[in-house]
């Protein structure tokens, strides 16, 4: 079924209600004045901060920054993953001498690299994909080659009974059947994409959301800055929304048995 | 994610053999060799390791690595507890599980390093501030976990501390708590990594003491070895506490659920 589409659909009202009042109780009390705190905004001031972004078209211009940041980059991550962890899930013996690097490796904090992506590239777009790419490869990498491993040997001797070719058995049986595992793993990488776009913008290159946020934090505009993050965060939604649509165009079966992983 | 993390468990407890190390070991040797002289972009594995003990002579390595470390488990620790307690009460309550599922959704869906500038407007750049931020990152994978394995709980065990007449405090403490540790655990593992990054994170952004603060320091000095130095000393803490938290794992699931004498 269509998840995502009966989802929402289906109105929760205690839900709703829950974030109305938070939303009143917190304008009240800024309003009031009953919390102290000079930089809180109430909700209204950030919804006029939000019209604010959006008619100046600023707010464009980095939503559009990032997301083809956060495509490029999660697109080389996929790419390379997929052909690693296939490689890897494959041969069990490329995986016995290379299974120990990968689990050094992984652990690895993405942010770390940022400094290293900033000596070798300085302020720019390739800053970001290094920084991107870099920790997104995991989740597609580790997911393709379980998805691959995980295999039923049943499945390869019907290769060999139709003597299909090494290259047919890849495309015609590993990778449909690993498909939902490969799945799961380009969710998650696109999620920590975008996360990860967001770092390298705050630290490395000054330009996108994740520069917004820090921008407006600088120049002590608390509403604006809010409404960068509310920004962020529907396009975090948004993103994963429509991955989950796309693979449900594609691969109907196969995202009947991602769902919930 | 719960899958994803179930099918690395064998990898991670039967810890793949060292022979795996070959292609690591190999590329830092080529690495060493191309290099003749000290190059301003990539300097050579032994170049770092002098950078290593120039940082340690300067002595605010241990210190950061200290307050980066003490940010971390308190982080962890506090994420722990929240993550923990708020799962447990919105898996027993379908009510606050629906009342409260939209706006968790939307917090859930922030990216993380988002807040760190909303934090420090609000609460000024000290400790206080990475706990929030980290508390705020690492909280929902622990919190979602724990939730679901509420809901996942065997009828059959609801059913008995009906016919035992338990109160509910009591079925919640004798049977939700003890049902959710595994789920827990996973949800700890996804939390750990997390909590390091945004640990770094912090300390890049704001210059507080800690490991990120070096960093951002040395590139900006264009100290490339100690970059690199100190991106091996970081992803040896992320290797050493992921793999110490998988033992902690397995010793604690390999008695779960807990033996009661008579039984």
């Amino acid at each position: 079924m269509p998840s995502t589409a009966i989802r929402t659909a289906r109105i929760n009202g205690p839900g709703l209600l829950t974030i109305v009042v938070c939303a009143l109780l917190w304008e009240v009390l800024v309003r009031g004045g009953v919390i102290q705190y000079s930089y809180l905004p109430a909700p209204t001031a950030i919804l006029a901060g939000l019209y604010e972004l959006l008619s100046t078209g600023q707010l464009w211009a980095d939503t559009a920054h990032t997301l083809q940041a956060v495509i490029m980059g999660w697109a080389i991550a996929v790419a390379t993953g997929i052909a690693l962890g296939l490689m890897l899930g494959v041969s069990p013996m490329l995986r016995r001498y290379s299974l120990a690097s990968i689990e050094v490796l992984r652990p690895m904090p993405g942010i770390a690299f940022v400094p290293v992506a900033l000596l070798l590239f300085g302020f720019s777009l390739k800053t970001e994909l290094v920084v991107i790419v870099l920790p997104a490869l995991w989740p597609v990498l580790i997911n393709t080659m379980g998805g691959v491993a995980g295999v039923h040997p049943r499945l390869f001797e019907v290769g060999a009974t139709f003597r299909l070719s090494r290259a047919s058995v890849v495309v015609k049986i590993v990778i449909p059947a690993a498909l939902p595992s490969i799945l799961v793993g380009l969710r998650l990488s696109l999620t920590l994409a975008l996360v990860l776009a967001i770092v390298a913008e705050m630290v490395g290159n000054p330009t996108g959301l994740g520069y917004a946020v820090v921008r407006d934090q600088q120049a002590l505009r608390p509403a604006l800055m809010f409404a960068d993050v509310i920004v962020i965060g529907i396009l975090g939604i948004l993103l994963n929304q429509a991955l989950m649509q796309l693979i449900w165009w594609l691969f109907p079966a196969a995202s009947r048995r991602t769902r919930g992983a | 994610m719960r899958a994803f993390i179930k099918r690395m468990g064998p990898l991670l407890v039967n810890l793949p053999p060292l022979r795996g190390l070959l292609p690591l070991v190999a590329f830092l040797v080529v690495w060493q060799l191309v290099q003749p002289g000290p190059s301003p972009y990539f300097p050579g594995p032994f170049e770092w390791w002098r950078a290593t003990l120039r940082l340690a002579h300067r002595t605010d390595l241990a210190a950061a690595f200290l307050s980066t470390a003490t940010t971390f488990l308190l982080g962890l620790a506090l994420a722990i507890v929240f993550g923990g307690v708020m799962g447990v009460l919105i898996g027993v309550s379908a009510f606050i599980n629906r009342a409260l599922h939209p706006l968790l959704e939307f917090m859930r869906a922030i990216p993380p390093p988002a807040t760190v500038p909303v934090a420090a407007l609000l609460i000024g750049y000290n400790e206080a501030m990475k706990l929030v931020v980290i508390v705020l990152a690492a909280l929902w994978p622990i919190l979602l976990n724990t939730s679901a394995a509420v809901r996942q709980i065997d009828p059959l065990l609801l059913d008995v501390a009906r016919t035992f007449r338990l109160r509910r405090a009591d079925t919640i403490w004798r049977i939700t708590v003890p049902s959710v540790v595994p789920a827990l655990l996973l949800g700890i593992r996804v939390a750990i990594p997390l909590t390091i990054i945004l640990a770094l994170l912090v300390e890049m952004l704001t210059s507080l003491p800690g490991i990120g603060a070096l960093m951002i320091q040395a590139q900006r000095n264009f100290q490339s070895s100690e970059v690199y130095a100190l991106l091996v000393l970081i992803g040896l803490f992320g290797l050493i506490v992921n793999d110490a938290f998988v033992v902690i794992e397995t010793v604690i699931l390999r008695s779960w659920p807990p033996r009661v004498a008579g039984t």
